[in-house]
């Protein structure tokens, strides 16, 4: 009799459990998807009803070249990211523990330091002034100062320098998750490095860099900070693009239609890795 | 082989060079700004000329860094306490419940997280001017608790998937209600996860920076804003002098946390 009686308390405890996530439901509702959809409607009911923002945002040369630039700095951060990246995690899978306990703690808080902290670092070190120029000046690398500041050089080696951890980390949990001994059977079966490389360890971590590279390319695609800091003015991202509407012009019905672009392409992607390269599917 | 470090041959000395460069591309500027903190030139030239900690003064004289710096531990404060709470009952909703839509929900509660910040920004700035809440702090607590929440489900969730629930179950079996239990015995056991998800929440708020410009007025700025400002300004060194103590702060709590994952395996 009492096991019967256990079973019913258990069963009771198990049932709904809807009440839990209303606080986080409500708070999601009115402070993320009420706020959000009320963006986008503007874009298209400011100043009066209609596509015109959206027209006016995809029909001038000034729009096309911040979303150029946009594309353009998000594409080469990932591919950088993940040619430093990949070789980065691969040696960090297999090293001594010692050594990578190290090379984790620098990669750590590197990651972990603040932001704006980071970005001024950059925009000190790459001035024209700065340590970069000056020592590559010593060298007698170049005779005058490169313009690494102010320009979408500046932005790059920024934001790579943000998004590198973020490919290191992953990658190195899927590289280490191969199991070595398929290499091993390789090379016995005659295969080279370069052959065991290609054929074997690059296919077998694939979905690993396809995710990576979509996060970091997402994550360059709305970024912010970093862009309006070392990019300065003329070479205009997204993102800024969208604050700009806001904070300067006034103009919500253009805000809302950059927004609703950065977040259409964003959301698109995001499903695209959910869809195709999920490492946890499966599991 | 090629995963055996031993036998990487030629590879290896290739692949530690990439190694240790990468890692002084990654601690370079931290290491820069520490030192160039303490450097005597205006114009943050390095090597500095002499050592001095007139940055540092200049720092502490300025009430409004202190001020912004008090800011900031209050909200972040008060985010991290209601991510915890709010982040631990949907964690457990999400964990245990079986009501319709189960899944949808958790996806959508970690939206906020991959969302472009700048489009929620600019959103809950709109919202905030309709209702009367632009520059103020609660504006700033809803804007954090919605970006670190998702941290604390994911912490939390994952350690309530650890965690063998019969364990709670015998407790009510035992006599306790089924909240006693929960507090007395589940969050015990799960507290590996709620530092996790109190740490994460702490850092999300305190490091924001976007939502920050947007929810900020001229009398309420915190850290970041105050930072962010300046450097719009110029690069004068007293922001090197307020970076290097964020990061003091930062390695501080890195420490903290290795120490309790060592406890925590002990």
């Amino acid at each position: 009799m009492p096991v019967t009686l256990a079973t019913d308390t258990v069963k009771i405890t198990r049932e709904r459990k809807f009440g839990y996530v209303v606080p986080a439901l409500l708070l999601i509702v009115f402070f993320f998807i009420v706020p959000v959809t009320m963006l986008l409607l503007r874009s298209v009911l400011e100043p009066v009803p209609g596509m015109q923002n959206y027209a006016a945002l995809l029909g001038s040369t000034t729009y096309l070249r911040v979303f150029l630039n946009t594309f353009l700095v998000a594409g080469v951060v990932t591919i950088v990211s993940i040619f430093v990246g990949y070789p980065v995690a691969w040696l960090l899978a297999i090293m001594p523990e010692k050594w990578s306990r190290i090379v984790l703690a620098i990669i750590i808080l590197s990651m972990w330091t603040n932001l704006l902290a980071r970005t001024y670092a950059w925009m000190v070190l790459l001035q024209r002034t700065g340590v970069i120029n000056k020592t590559l000046m010593a060298l007698g690398l170049i005779d005058k100062p490169l313009a690494l500041v102010n320009n979408l050089v500046g932005v790059t080696i920024g934001m790579t320098y943000i998004m590198l951890p973020f490919v290191i980390l992953p990658l190195m949990g899927v590289i280490r998750s191969i199991d070595p001994a398929i290499l091993r059977a390789a090379a016995l079966c005659g295969a080279g490095k370069l052959q065991c490389f290609l054929r074997v360890l690059l296919p077998l971590s694939l979905p690993g860099i396809v995710a990576g590279a979509l996060m970091v390319f997402v994550m360059s695609l709305g970024y912010f900070v970093t862009p309006a800091l070392l990019g300065g003015t003329s070479n205009m991202m997204l993102a800024e693009l969208v604050a700009q509407f806001v904070q300067s012009l006034v103009n919500w019905g253009m805000g809302g239609a950059a927004a609703l672009v950065l977040l259409v392409v964003t959301l698109t992607l995001y499903a695209i890795q959910l869809r195709y390269f999920n490492p946890a599917r499966g599991k | 082989m090629l995963l055996d470090f031993d036998k990487l041959g030629g590879l290896k000395p290739l692949l530690t060079v990439l190694v240790v460069v990468v890692c002084i591309f990654l601690i370079l500027p931290i290491v820069f700004i520490a030192a160039l903190s303490f450097g005597s030139s205006q114009w943050l030239i390095f090597p500095p000329p002499s050592w001095t900690f007139k940055w540092y003064q200049d720092l502490f004289a300025d009430p409004r860094w202190l001020f912004s710096a008090l800011t900031s531990l209050k909200i972040a404060g008060i985010v991290t306490v209601l991510s915890v709470v709010i982040g631990f009952l949907a964690a457990l909703g999400l964990n245990r419940g079986s009501f319709v839509g189960r899944d949808f929900l958790r996806a959508l509660f970690l939206t906020p997280m991959i969302l472009p910040v700048v489009v929620l920004a600019v959103a809950l700035y709109a919202l905030f001017l309709k209702l009367g809440l632009a520059g103020t702090t609660i504006a700033f607590v809803i804007a954090h608790l919605l970006i670190a929440l998702p941290f604390s489900i994911i912490s939390i969730g994952n350690a309530l998937d650890g965690f063998d629930r019969s364990i709670e179950e015998a407790a009510i079996l035992c006599g306790a209600s089924p909240w006693e239990a929960r507090l007395r015995v589940t969050v015990p056991a799960v507290s590996h996860g709620i530092f996790a998800a109190a740490v994460f929440s702490f850092l999300a708020s305190w490091d924001e920076v976007v939502l920050a410009i947007f929810m900020a007025s001229p009398t309420l700025q915190t850290l970041p804003v105050k930072i962010w400002t300046t450097l719009r300004q110029d690069l004068t060194p007293v922001i090197a002098a307020a970076s290097t103590l964020l990061i003091a702060f930062t390695i501080l709590l890195m420490i903290v946390a290795a120490l309790f994952r060592k406890g925590r395996k002990a």
